[in-house]
Parts: C-alpha cells; structure tokens; sequence
C-alpha cells in the first residue's frame, strides 16, 4: 500500500512539472464547458421546449455533467499502456516488485484527484458568471449511489482498456487502430457521452443496458439526474459489478497469455 | 544439497524462438503482406546450457544479434522460455516472485527508468517504496552508491538536463538501491566516453568484489571484458561455442602466431611478404602473423634469409580474438 502510496505523489510531482501543459489543458476544459452551454442554453431559448423527455435545466445539466463525469472517468494515463507495450518499456516494471495494472490506477487517481480539485473551483468560478439553471441533486442516497457509479465506470474504463492495450503484445503496431475502436465505438458512442441513450429505441437500449458501456456515463449520470431510483439504481449497479468481476477475469487471462509472447523489444 | 542450489544462476537446454512478420518491401509489398503474411521463426537462442556460482562476473560476447540480450532477458523473467531450465537464485524467473525480483537488477545501457522531467532523487525515492526498503537501509545504501559513482552533484537537477555519463551513473544507482545480488548488465558503457567508461567499470568491479554480487556483462567494449572479466561466455547464432577462462579463448581460438623481430640491416620489405602477413614494418622492427601451424617453418626461414638480430613468437592478443567475435567472423576451434 505505501509503495503506491509513493507512485501517488511522484505522479502528482510530474504533473506538476508539465506546468504549462497543465494549465493550457484546464484553459480547454474551461473554453469547452463555455462552448457546450452557449450552443444549449440557444437550443433551448424556450424555457418550456422539451426535447427527448429533456428540459432546458435537464440539458445542460446532462452535459455540463457530462464534461465533469467524462474527465474523471475517460482522462487516463493508461493510454500510454499500448505504447509502453510495444516501445518495450513495460520491461522496467515487469524487472520490479510491483504490479502494472496498479501502477497505472494509481497513477490515474494521482492525476485526477489533481484534475479533480481544479475542475471544482473553475466549475464554482463558472457557476458564479454564468448562472446556468442546474439541477442540483440533494438526496443523499442517490448523491452516495452517483459516486459509487463513477467509482464504478472509472474501474469498466481502466480494465477495458487494460484488454485493449493488449492487443499490442501480439500485433505491435495495432495499438492506435485499437485504441481508435474502443474511444470512438465504446466510449463515445455506446457510453451515453455523445448523446444520451435514452433517445435511442427501446429495443436498442435495452440490448445497450447489458453491455458494460453504458455503466460508463450514462448510467451514472441518469443516477444524479434522478432518473433512476432505488431498485432500478441498484440493479446498474450489480450489473456494472458483474462486469468488472468479468472484465477482471479477462485481463488477467490475456495478460497472462500476453506477457508470455512479450517480446520485450529494444535492441 | 543439491547441485542446482550452490549455483547462483543455472541455464540447462535452453531455447527461445521468436515469431516475426516478414514485410515485403514498398508501398505493394506491405498491403500484400497485410493479405498473407509470412511467419518466420527466429531461433534467438539454441540449446545454451551454462552456470554461475555465486559471486562469479562472467562477461558474455559475441555478434549483435547473437543472443545476449535474449539470455538476459529470460534470466530477468521478462521472455518466457521456449524450452529448457531455466533457474536464478533458486527461482523460476518468470514467476516474477517479489522474493526474487527484490534480489536482482537489470541494467540496459540504452533503456532508462529515470523520470525524465524530474530529478534522479525522486526515482530513487520511489524505488525505495518499490523494493520496500527499510529507511536506514536506503540511506546506507544511496550514500554508499553516491560515493562509488560520484554522483553527489547531480541528485538534484533534472534527468533531462544530464549528460548521458551522467545519466548512466545515475542508473546505476537506480538499479542497484535495492542490492540486488545478482546482476545483469547489459552495455553498460555503451556511448560513454573513456572517462565515465572507467567510472562505470571501477564500480562494476568494487560492486562485485564488495557484496560477492553474481554479475554478467554483455559488453562491445574491450576494456570492459579485459579489466572486469576472468570468464567469458561466447554466444554466436544463439548457441555457446566457448565458456571458459578468457585467457584461454586465445589458446582455443587463435589461428595464427605472431612473429615480431629486430633486423641488424636493412632488408627488402616486399620480400618479407613471402614468410607471412607483415603487420607493421618500423625499421628495425616487424610484426608478421603466421598460420599457427607453420609458425616454426616461418621463423626458420627468417633466420636463414634476413639479417636477423632478434626473433620472437608470440600469441595473436586477445583484443584480436575478440575483435573477431564481435565481428562475427567464423571462429573455431583449433587443435593443437
């Protein structure tokens, strides 16, 4: 525990001597929360449009929160596994005591608790100059059941993208085709991050709700939204479970089979 | 006890094959291989058998793409092996136990697991969390290391603003916080110029004499092989062809003599090109290499048709010999 403990903090560091790096990506954060609610807040000029069962105050709280929920859970340093795979430098941490897969968690939660705590004070910053109509959710059991979905999707994402990655170990070259096919089909398109699912047929969301990809946005936000309560929260909430035990199964599997074709490259 | 655990390192029938994706050349021959590609099998490493006793520094050569790296690489625990045994302090490398990872280090001269925009201390810190190093311990030992490889000035400043000297130093103090009681080094003084080359070899050697660490160098180096070296392993084609004593590579592989002598008078050079190959003609002296076979003929005829006031027989040096491993050059055994 204390060896990540360490791992925390020396990611925290780099973070921070990527300064202006950092700073120019929280600028864009901002400028794009700016773009998101301009081009809804004309959408909805009338006050009393509904559209797809959203009012104004629904849309935009859907993606403004959108922003905030995607940052925490799709913003991963662990993209750089498939790199680090194929350009061989997985070999400095398979030499050590320590396991991969938490090296990279850890390294994640580093960088978003930092990300984390400056979204907070720009979106306060924000809400202060904007005054946008936001739904606030104040029952404390969905506000529970919302930041145990998140904790939730941010495990589905890493894991996904852990057997994803893997991928590198038998076709080196592949890592950014592979990294391309799940941003864009899993992630953007089946996750609720483009739009929200419900706007889909019944059919197709119904088909949607048993993958894990929903677990990811949607389903945590439809939970701050208060679309879903009590049995139906819970039952995501298994769901999304089953599938990080699944999923856990999986990578550990073709981890294990992929470390044994690894051929360590460089020279 | 058994004999496999006097033996720090212990290699028996070992082979590793890779797979590669041959790609045909051009624009067409990549999308044809993207249709039907072909397979072909590397055989990076081919039957080696070899052991280390504890505390032994044994230098490995041979050609680039020999097997060298592939070795270290199964001895690490990072390239599972294809077939054969394969065992390190008593472990099976590719279990990856704590217990045993905590007892070795790899060390490539040309990877690097510094944090590129931080300074070397903050890797070193999380190393110690890494390898669970007891405080104490970790400051004993990093000041120890600091002292062996000079390094006290440069903690601080960012990797990226180091030389590579520099940078490799600091590697090493990297690699070693954990005293790793086995050792393998792999260039270590590649792209080093002399002086931080001597550094480097200096500590190998304390390192080794110091803790009784087992260590293997691969090495293009000579002056590493020579100065750190009393057994060598020559791997070519991924096989051993010599394991032994590095002054007996030149008795088993040197095919020729070499005659130096001291002329009384002036003698016509071109004619000296008969007896053998003239290496360095400085009047009065000349170096001529003969076949190994034909070395007493050759001498004969120098004493009967030069003016000849001294004559002596000499083995090829070793620099020659290995200079010729690393080139690949067939070299075989010779009976004597």
């Amino acid at each position: 525990m204390k060896k990540y403990l360490s791992i925390f903090n020396i990611s925290f560091q780099q973070e921070f001597a990527y300064r202006i790096n950092f700073i120019m990506w929280r600028v864009r954060n901002v400028l794009q929360i700016f773009l998101v609610f301009f081009l809804w807040d004309a959408v909805f000029k009338d006050p009393g449009r509904v559209v797809f069962g959203y009012n104004r105050e629904g849309i935009l709280t859907y993606v403004l929160g959108l922003i905030i929920v995607k940052s925490f859970v799709f913003s991963s340093k662990s993209m750089d596994v498939a790199g680090e795979i194929s350009r061989g430098e997985l070999s400095n941490y398979l030499v050590k005591p320590v396991s991969y897969f938490k090296y990279w968690i850890t390294r994640d939660l580093s960088s978003k608790s930092l990300n984390l705590s400056f979204a907070f004070f720009e979106t306060l910053f924000l809400f202060l100059i904007l005054k946008p109509s936001f739904f606030i959710q104040t029952d404390p059991i969905l506000l529970i059941f919302f930041l145990l979905s998140l904790i939730l999707a941010f495990s589905l994402f890493s894991l996904l993208l852990f057997i994803v990655s893997a991928i590198t170990f038998w076709m080196p070259e592949a890592g950014w085709g592979a990294h391309f096919l799940i941003s864009i089909i899993s992630v953007e398109f089946m996750s609720g991050a483009l739009f929200p699912l419900d706007i889909l047929p019944h059919f197709l969301q119904r088909i949607v709700n048993y993958t894990p990809f929903p677990y990811m946005v949607f389903f945590p936000m439809q939970v701050y939204l208060g679309k879903i309560l009590d049995s139906a929260a819970v039952k995501g909430i298994l769901i999304s479970g089953l599938w990080i035990l699944v999923l856990y199964f999986i990578m550990t599997l073709v981890w294990r089979k992929g470390l044994k074709v690894y051929e360590a490259y460089g020279r | 006890m058994d004999e496999s655990s006097e033996k720090a390192i212990l290699v028996e029938h070992l082979s590793k094959n890779f797979e590669v994706i041959e790609k045909k050349e051009g624009f067409l021959g990549s999308i044809s291989s993207l249709v039907s590609a072909k397979k072909k099998v590397v055989r990076a490493l081919k039957n080696a058998s070899f052991s280390l006793r504890e505390g032994e520094l044994v230098g490995f050569i041979g050609p680039n793409g020999a097997g060298k790296t592939t070795a270290l690489k199964v001895l690490s625990g990072l390239l599972y092996p294809t077939a054969g045994f394969v065992q390190v302090l008593g472990f099976d490398p590719w279990d990856k136990k704590p217990e045993f990872l905590k007892k070795i280090a790899l060390v490539m001269g040309q990877k690097n697991q510094l944090w590129w925009d931080l300074p070397a201390q903050e890797t070193f810190e999380l190393n110690r969390a890494i390898y669970e190093i007891p405080k104490n311990k970790y400051k004993e030992n990093l000041s120890e290391l600091i002292e062996l490889l000079q390094v006290r000035k440069l903690l601080n400043i960012q990797v990226r603003k180091l030389s590579l000297g520099q940078r490799m130093r600091l590697e090493l103090v990297a690699s070693l916080l954990h005293h790793p009681s086995v050792l393998f080094l792999d260039e270590p003084t590649i792209g080093l110029d002399v002086v931080a080359q001597q550094k480097i070899r200096d500590f190998i050697f304390d390192y080794n004499k110091r803790y009784k660490a087992t260590i293997i160098l691969t090495s293009h180096n000579m002056r590493d092989l020579i100065d750190l070296t009393k057994r060598i392993i020559v791997i070519d084609k991924g096989g051993i062809i010599f394991d032994g004593k590095l002054t007996d590579l030149v008795g088993e592989f040197a095919k020729e003599k070499i005659i130096k002598v001291y002329f009384s008078k002036e003698v016509d050079v071109r004619k000296l090109e008969g007896v053998g190959k003239l290496k360095r003609f400085d009047f009065p002296q000349a170096i001529i290499s003969v076949p190994r076979e034909a070395s007493a003929v050759a001498a004969a005829e120098l004493l009967q048709n030069f003016p000849i006031a001294d004559l002596t027989i000499e083995e090829e040096a070793i620099e020659d010999i290995i200079r010729r491993v690393f080139r690949g050059e067939k070299i075989k055994k010779v009976r004597h």
